[in-house]
């Protein structure tokens, strides 16, 4: 066994492992608030991607006006998503909401590439592709730099929820008719929480993107995300951290020591592994918060 | 004229069940009243249809007018009543479980923008209710029962109402803790000047507090008065009184003779 080739694949695994953290974070941020799971976040990373394309290499505007006019602009498109489609589902079964967000993860599937062209888009956003050497370990320098982003950003939302506002959608997670009860304006609540979904997605997709090029092959990120945040417990900020760590190297540590046993193909298989067994056997994940059931 | 008052209102769920019908009731400005009345007597449902939240439930109001400080509310979305100074402290306490008793007053302020007023509310809610200022880092939902219906209260109050609205608040509470908790009402009644319609089937407790109070049964008002009017009314004593405190079989026999004499 080579303990350098492990190192190397745990050490790029916590990297990959953040940067699909960021993609389901969105989905947290969405469920904490409004207890929908959104499956439609892979899609939405794809179209960040697609956006960030368009401005970048479409309309020729630098790195540092596309990137945050993506952003914005998918803030916007994520509080479009809740004002159109999910509103509109309020006091329907939970079951209904979550099967619109996947029609919706099938259209944009569909759509985009259908507008833009199926071939791979290079999304160039200035990170060199040369990797880095630390201590000897081979490291992907796009991946560590994604990853670092990731954490911020994932840091960032924790201390968010926390602030005043963090608090008030905390509690339009809780009971929404008491939040109404008290004068908390519920729906905008939610929609901000699609908006910064669809910005935690978008950030994910610009990040991949410039690793693998855009095309609808983004929008796979979902079942990462799914994973992650399932294994996380779909409403802890700290769970998403932690579990999309595990993912990470679970994945690289599959693909660098499993494969060559069995012949390939076991990177694709962890997440839905890792999906199953967290049904199975810790149905509200690691993190996920207790029912408190005192009356 | 009055702080709040309903004019004739009917309320259907769904459309079909009515469940409120030609009710009208007011509030006076710094007033204390009670609305008195059973199970599904449809007590819930008149203050859903003053805070608004009847919709959730699929609820309307078809029929009459509520009118809060002289102006018509029934156009106005729940968060705008609060703004207009309308609180509803819902049945069941509805704490929000997962957050700790400040948190739950932090979300309740969304109303004022300045910080500094925001803490000093908080501090003022902890001095009224020192219960909750010993548990300010638990999770709400691990409160006793009495120390979530003083967190609800004050979560309410958070919003600097003019009309504190209050669902069964001795639902399931200690006889002492009702004492204590009705104390609280009618200090920030007296001393804050807040007008307070305050639902109860435990009566007794109710109009010990109440200045006036109505009787609402099967979606009607049976009759409306002076506490002290309410509480010498035989039929008051008989249905509601008696319920609560121990029940007098003596008194309860006499009076039902009497009635069967008298018709
Ligand atoms: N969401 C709802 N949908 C349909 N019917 C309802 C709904 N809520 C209440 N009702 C009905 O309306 C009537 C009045 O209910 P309401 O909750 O107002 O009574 P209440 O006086 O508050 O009773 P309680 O003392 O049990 O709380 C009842 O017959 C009840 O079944
Ligand atoms: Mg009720």
């Amino acid at each position: 066994m080579d303990w350098m080739l492990i190192a190397e694949l745990a050490v790029n695994g916590v990297f990959v492992g953040l940067m699909y953290a960021l993609v389901s974070l969105g989905m947290v941020l969405i469920y904490k608030t409004s207890g929908i799971a959104n499956l439609a976040q892979g899609a939405i990373a794809m179209t960040g991607g697609y956006v960030a394309w368009v401005l970048l290499a479409g309309l020729g505007a630098p790195v540092w006006l596309a990137i945050p006019g993506a952003l914005v602009g998918m803030f916007a498109f994520g509080m479009l998503i809740e004002r159109v489609a999910l509103r509109r589902m309020i006091g329907q079964p939970v079951i209904m909401t979550i099967m619109l967000t996947l029609g919706i993860e099938i259209m944009l599937r569909g759509l985009l590439p259908g507008v833009f062209g199926a071939s791979v888009k290079r999304l160039d956003i200035g990170i060199p592709q040369a990797p880095l050497f630390v201590a000897d370990l081979l490291i992907n320098r796009a991946t560590l730099i994604g990853g670092g982003i990731s954490l911020v950003l994932i840091v960032a939302s924790l201390i968010f929820f926390n602030s005043r506002f963090g608090v008030v959608m905390r509690a339009v997670a809780d009971d929404q008719t008491a939040s109404w009860s008290v004068g908390i304006r519920v729906e905008r609540a939610i929609a901000v929480a699609w908006g910064l979904g669809a910005v935690a997605a978008t950030a994910a997709g610009i990040l991949w993107g410039s690793t693998q090029g855009v095309d609808w092959s983004l929008s796979l990120l979902l079942i990462k995300a799914l994973a992650i945040a399932i294994l996380g417990g779909l409403d802890s900020i700290g769970g998403v951290l932690i579990a999309g760590v595990i993912v990470g190297v679970a994945e690289s540590l599959a693909t660098g020591v499993v494969d060559p046993l069995v012949g390939g193909g076991t990177r694709d298989i962890v997440a839905a592994v890792i999906i199953l067994a967290t049904l199975l056997f810790k149905p509200h994940g690691l993190f996920g918060r207790e029912h408190i059931e005192r009356v | 004229m009055a702080l709040l008052s309903l004019n004739n209102i009917e309320v259907a769920y769904d459309q079909v069940f009515l469940a409120v019908r030609g009710v009208s009731i007011e509030v006076p400005e710094r007033g204390l009243v009670a609305l008195l009345g059973a199970n599904g007597a449809g007590k819930s449902t008149v203050l859903k249809s003053i805070s608004g939240l009847l919709k959730p439930e699929r609820g309307a109001v078809n029929r009459g007018e509520i009118t809060f400080d002289g102006r018509s509310i029934l156009a106005i979305d729940p968060p705008d009543r609060v703004r207009l100074g309308i609180v509803h402290v819902l049945e069941g306490r509805r704490v929000f479980g997962h957050l700790t008793p400040r948190e739950n007053l932090i979300a309740a302020a969304t109303m004022h923008r300045d910080r500094g007023h925001v803490s000093a509310l908080i501090d003022r809610m902890f001095q009224t209710f020192p219960r909750l200022a010993e548990r300010a880092k638990a999770k709400a939902g691990y409160l006793s029962g009495g120390e979530q219906q003083m967190l609800a209260i004050a979560r309410a109050l958070m919003t600097e109402p003019r009309l504190l609205m209050l669902d069964e608040p001795s639902l399931g509470l200690a006889p002492f803790l009702v004492d204590e908790i009705f104390d609280i009402i009618r200090a920030i009644n007296e001393r804050d000047g807040v007008a307070v319609l305050l639902v109860e089937q435990n009566a007794t407790a109710a109009l010990e507090i109440a200045h006036s109070g109505y009787l609402i049964e099967n979606g009607r008002i049976l009759m409306g008065g002076t506490a002290d009017v309410l509480r010498s009314n035989p039929d008051v004593a008989d249905a509601y009184l008696g319920g609560h405190q121990k029940v007098d079989y003596h008194a309860v026999k006499h009076y039902r003779r009497r009635k069967r004499w008298l018709a």
